[in-house]
């Protein structure tokens, strides 16, 4: 009896989800069903103006991997750093990862600049609320490699907050409650009336390397590698050099 | 039909518990980024609390005695953080009080500086959480049975005595249930703390958003901080039915009776 009454209850729930399941499908069953990205938030404006019919989900690359690992309905991951495409590669989570841009990063400040940073070195001496991205976040990391390559790893002292992404750090630095943040140069780009680039040296640059691939449980497969193969030709590339992204290195084939 | 419904609201809860094992659970909160955001959050309410009951309670008084044809519209005023998006909430306080916001360039000429600060939590905290005590507040001063002042006040009391040794013991215990319903919602807030105080740890990480930078760092750790956050809201419903059943315990035998205009 009592079995029985978890069953139902068991039958009821699923019952519940299946129909909105439903109502989710029938929301998407157009003439092609578009795809859905999962994308590095750095690359925003640039894939909603190359493609704008598609679903995207922009955010953290950790954050996406970690959704796509959960099992979310993604068909193709785009990430900020080869470290979370390569990982979901090795657990067969994603089919195999090809580079197709890449950044460098910039520390921006408010117009206004109320803590007066003109180089990267006055983070140093200028009492400053630096903005940067958490650890695990792809431009986070990024981040550390500056400052270790300059000899400013003091300044993480200077940090107020750790941002889940990117976009993140812009927008505090944008509205001026931060003084400055490291962002990639195209996130500078949307904000350029709002903030000023200083620019980091080229000997002290990480490798920003994007990588995209397939999602492996994906059902629409042919179409997701029909529109990497999309990004990766001449019209893609020409989209996101426009952007300010980089063409992919020689090195990294 | 209501198991169904019991056990859609029961699950999810009971997934937490379930996933990790309790003393993993245990010794996951014991690692530094649970214990920061624990202080932090635990500093951040304490202030909080403070503020929204000397401020809240007179304000409720007021709004519960008066009959002012404005009440709906003050109340209003008071209830609406209760229903706005956290991202709303989050936007109108860096309108206000952010350094390109309205009030920035006086705070910052008094020398004070709330951006990415314990302050800004507090302000964020309190924003939200206070309507959840100002709301419970004013109908549990609205309970009192209007005849228990007017009785105060004809033996020659003022209003001062009157507020503090009649309305506020009779009230009390409507007033405790609508602190612990604050207090949950303060431990729990997060949209307008992550736009308005940013995070980091030790400084303006609360445990809502220290679960957030877990989910893809150590999910045990995520986990961990959660259950802890469950038990807390749970316990905390629990006061507040405990609290309410006395605050009917306290006031008159005639709960709902009709408020009479107080005379100023």
């Amino acid at each position: 009896m009592r079995q029985a009454r978890h069953r139902v209850l068991a039958l009821g729930l699923a019952l519940v989800v299946a129909a909105l399941a439903a109502t989710d499908a029938g929301a998407r069953s157009t003439a092609t069903p578009p795809l859905t990205i999962y994308a590095a938030a750095s690359l925003t404006e640039v894939f909603k103006a190359l493609d704008p019919v598609q679903n995207y989900s922009f955010a953290g690359s950790n954050a996406l991997e970690t959704q796509i690992r959960n099992g979310a309905p993604a068909d193709i991951f785009a990430s900020a750093a080869p470290l979370n495409t390569q990982r979901l590669f090795k657990v067969g989570m994603v089919d195999k990862p090809v580079t197709f841009t890449a950044n460098r990063l910039a520390l921006i400040v408010p117009k206004s600049n109320p803590a007066g940073i003109k180089s990267i070195y006055d983070l140093r001496s200028k009492p400053v609320k630096l903005v940067v991205a958490g650890p695990a976040v792809p431009v986070g990391g990024y981040t550390l490699t500056v400052l270790k390559k300059m000899g400013l790893s003091g300044v993480l002292s200077k940090v107020v907050s750790r941002e889940s992404d990117v976009k993140a750090v812009t927008g505090k630095v944008a509205l001026g409650q931060a003084d400055a943040g490291f962002v990639y140069v195209t996130d500078a780009r949307p904000v350029s009336d709002q903030v000023t680039v200083v620019k980091i040296p080229a000997w002290a640059q990480p490798r920003v390397r994007y990588e995209i691939a397939v999602v492996s449980k994906s059902p629409n497969k042919t179409a997701a590698q029909a529109w990497i193969n999309a990004l990766l030709s001449a019209k893609g590339q020409t989209a996101l050099k426009n952007a300010g992204f980089l063409p992919v290195p020689k090195t990294s084939t | 039909m209501t198991s169904v419904a019991l056990a859609f609201l029961a699950l999810p809860v009971v997934a937490i518990f379930a996933q990790v094992p309790p003393g993993e659970l245990v010794s996951a909160l014991g690692s530094d980024a649970a214990k920061d955001a624990l202080i932090v959050t635990a500093k951040t309410n304490l202030v909080s609390m403070i503020l929204i009951l000397a401020f809240g309670t007179p304000a409720a008084y007021w709004i519960a005695t008066r009959n002012t044809r404005l009440r709906d519209v003050v109340v209003t005023v008071v209830e609406l953080p209760l229903v706005l998006p956290p991202a709303v909430a989050g936007i109108g306080l860096l309108a206000a009080f952010g350094r390109l916001g309205l009030l920035g360039g006086t705070i910052e000429a008094l020398g004070i500086d709330i951006a990415f600060t314990q302050t800004a939590v507090v302000l964020a905290v309190t924003f939200v959480a206070s309507p959840f005590y100002v709301r419970t507040a004013v109908a549990a001063f609205e309970s009192v049975d209007p005849a228990l002042p007017a009785a105060a006040r004809t033996l020659g009391a003022g209003p001062g005595r009157v507020f503090a040794r009649v309305a506020l013991p009779l009230a009390a215990g409507g007033l405790g249930a609508g602190a612990a319903l604050a207090f949950a919602r303060g431990v729990g807030e997060f949209g307008a703390t992550i736009m308005f105080a940013g995070s980091l740890q030790g400084r303006t990480q609360t445990l809502s958003l220290a679960v957030y930078e877990q989910f893809d760092l150590d999910f045990d750790v995520a986990l961990a901080i959660s259950a802890l956050l469950v038990l807390v809201s749970g316990a905390v419903l629990l006061s507040v039915k405990l609290l309410t059943r006395w605050r009917f315990a306290s006031t008159s035998p005639i709960p709902f009776a009709p408020t009479t205009p107080t005379s100023g």
